[in-house]
């Protein structure tokens, strides 16, 4: 394997495991997004599996807590 | 899409993927099936990143390109070939004058003819300005000239041209790429070695931090509220101000084109640096060599030198000068803050050049750098201000010694402003040798470096997007 690949799929497996520990941010986005017209409920329909999947593995949101963190930290963002 | 969105990450994550599928394996010629299945791709991708603004705007970026194909096809016949060039670049000027400045001329009339009996409301006729058409437009004409003195060969595919012209790392806000840098990466793609992914990770969290955290904050707790209501500033407050914006203009889009560069290097593909620390100039001339490095080149190249340039005597070439700076302004936006912003910049352009043998006397040496910073951050008054009487207002609260409600100058302000600066004045050595650092990690560390610094910058950042300055233009 390619050092161009492991490069690519840490980065995938990276962005897995920031949404596993990020809360409902994802579904926040996908909700937010332009409507896709035919292919919405689709769509739609398949992240909210993946979101119910996701939150029934009781994990915290630990992208709100560090956000909490550092804006407490440096007195940003509130 | 903006860069600094969740959105884009997930679309840039796919692209990666399918570029990298699509890429030659390394011990093989380029050509085949890949080649066409990743141009086509990545014009499919750029096509789709733009119309996440609004799909119609595509429809002018695919006309632009075709007009472009068409003219740089045609600018090296024998007989027809300045025809050609002269016909497709006053097509390209023409969409460009249409939909950016058509607004500002109707606003222009319509305030001339208020208070007369021809008063009439025009904004219904007003066009909406399609996002980045000054960027995409410039590197249609970039083409069409290299194609025609012979700089780069005319593409017999139009789907060349297409993907010059929109490929999305640069499409909305630059660099402005030359068709003789970018065509011949087309064919051929650089292999991403260790080096072009440590600059990349390098630019690209360099470039969150800059707009994500120093620019948007400085925005929104300073510089903002003060030129929303200069009135109530004294000249502390007005003087912070006005070298906050200064840094947030430089950290919202140096950090743009950072980002912008760090992409295109991971998908194979090196564009020229954008910015070299332009607050360290010694002299406008310089300062300009060193801010928004491609646009002033092709500025240099595409209007200055066919102006004149330096020939003929010195009333000449101080209109040209003059021409070529408030031209200048007037790219940046349609309204007469810009064009008093570029005109400004075009006298202090004389002035820099009548007083450049001065600089050979050490006291004075020693006062060229901050005279051109204070010179550079006082014209961004009017750039900022969108209006002459804001713009007026800011420059009365400079001269107040103390305002009514002033905004409150924070710890967190001063160490934004301290973290902007240092953006700028670092060494350049020191950020070689963080690349080189990078490239000795294993490409495994290399991705989690990316993404943890990704995701603090995230966590850091302020809730909702924030459009980079340089969209409007």
């Amino acid at each position: 394997m390619s050092a161009y690949t492991v490069f690519l799929m840490t980065l995938w497996l990276s962005l897995f495991v920031i949404w596993i520990f990020s809360g409902e941010q994802f579904l926040d986005l996908m909700f937010a997004m332009p409507n896709a017209g035919p292919i919405d409920d689709v769509v739609l329909t398949g992240v909210v599996g993946l979101e119910e999947a996701r939150a029934s593995w009781g994990a915290p949101d630990l992208f709100r807590m560090l956000r909490d963190a550092l804006h407490g930290l440096t007195g940003l963002g509130g | 899409m903006v860069f600094p969105t969740l959105q884009f990450i997930l679309f840039f994550a796919v692209v990666l993927a399918v570029n990298t599928a699509l890429m030659p394996p390394a011990d093989r010629a380029e050509g085949g099936w890949r080649q066409g299945g990743r141009k086509a791709f990545l014009i499919a991708a750029s096509y789709v990143f733009y119309a996440a603004w609004d799909w119609r705007f595509c429809l002018l970026m695919a006309g632009v390109s075709l007009v472009a194909w068409i003219g740089g096809g045609a600018a090296r016949h024998p007989d027809r070939g300045r025809l050609a060039r002269a016909l497709s670049i006053t097509l390209l000027l023409g969409v460009l004058a249409v939909f950016k400045y058509f607004g500002f001329f109707l606003l222009s009339l319509q305030q001339l003819l208020d208070g007369t009996a021809l008063a009439r409301d025009l904004g219904w006729m007003r066009i909406v300005l399609p996002v980045g058409i000054s960027f995409y437009t410039f590197q249609a004409i970039s083409y069409v000239m290299d194609a025609s003195r012979g700089d780069v060969p005319p593409r017999r595919n139009p789907f060349d041209v297409a993907l010059y012209i929109s490929f999305f790392p640069q499409l909305v806000a630059g660099p402005i790429v030359r068709a003789k840098d970018f065509l011949p990466q087309i064919d051929r793609p650089y292999p991403v070695d260790a080096a072009m992914r440590a600059g990349a990770v390098v630019l690209i969290l360099s470039g969150l931090f800059k707009k994500m955290v120093v620019a948007n904050y400085l925005s929104v707790l300073l510089v903002d509220p003060v030129f929303a209501f200069p009135q109530g500033q004294g000249q502390l407050e007005a003087a912070v101000a006005v070298l906050g914006y200064g840094i947030q203009i430089y950290c919202d889009f140096s950090g743009y084109s950072d980002i912008a560069i760090g992409i295109a290097l991971l998908l194979g593909y090196r564009f020229n640096r954008n910015f070299n620390q332009p607050y360290r100039a010694v002299g406008l001339s310089d300062f300009w060599r060193r801010w928004h490095i491609s646009l002033s080149s092709w500025i240099r190249d595409y209007l200055y030198i066919p102006l004149g340039g330096n020939r003929g005597g010195p009333l000449r070439r101080i209109a040209v000068v003059m021409t070529t700076m408030t031209l200048a302004g007037f790219w940046h936006g349609a309204g007469w803050p810009f064009l008093i912003w570029g005109a400004l910049h075009g006298v202090g352009l004389v002035v820099d050049r009548l007083v450049r043998s001065l600089r050979a006397v050490r006291p004075l040496r020693l006062l060229a750098m901050p005279a051109t910073l204070l010179f550079v951050l006082a014209l961004w008054i009017p750039f900022r201000a969108g209006t002459i009487e804001t713009a007026g207002a800011v420059v009365a609260a400079l001269t107040r010694a103390q305002g009514a409600a002033p905004v409150a100058l924070s710890p967190q302000i001063w160490t934004l402003i301290a973290l902007g600066l240092a953006m700028n004045w670092l060494p350049l050595a020191w950020r070689d040798r963080t690349e080189r650092g990078v490239a000795a990690i294993p490409a495994a560390g290399q991705a989690l470096l990316l993404a943890a610094g990704t995701l603090l910058c995230f966590a850091l950042a302020q809730d909702g997007t924030a459009p980079f300055i340089y969209f409007q233009f």
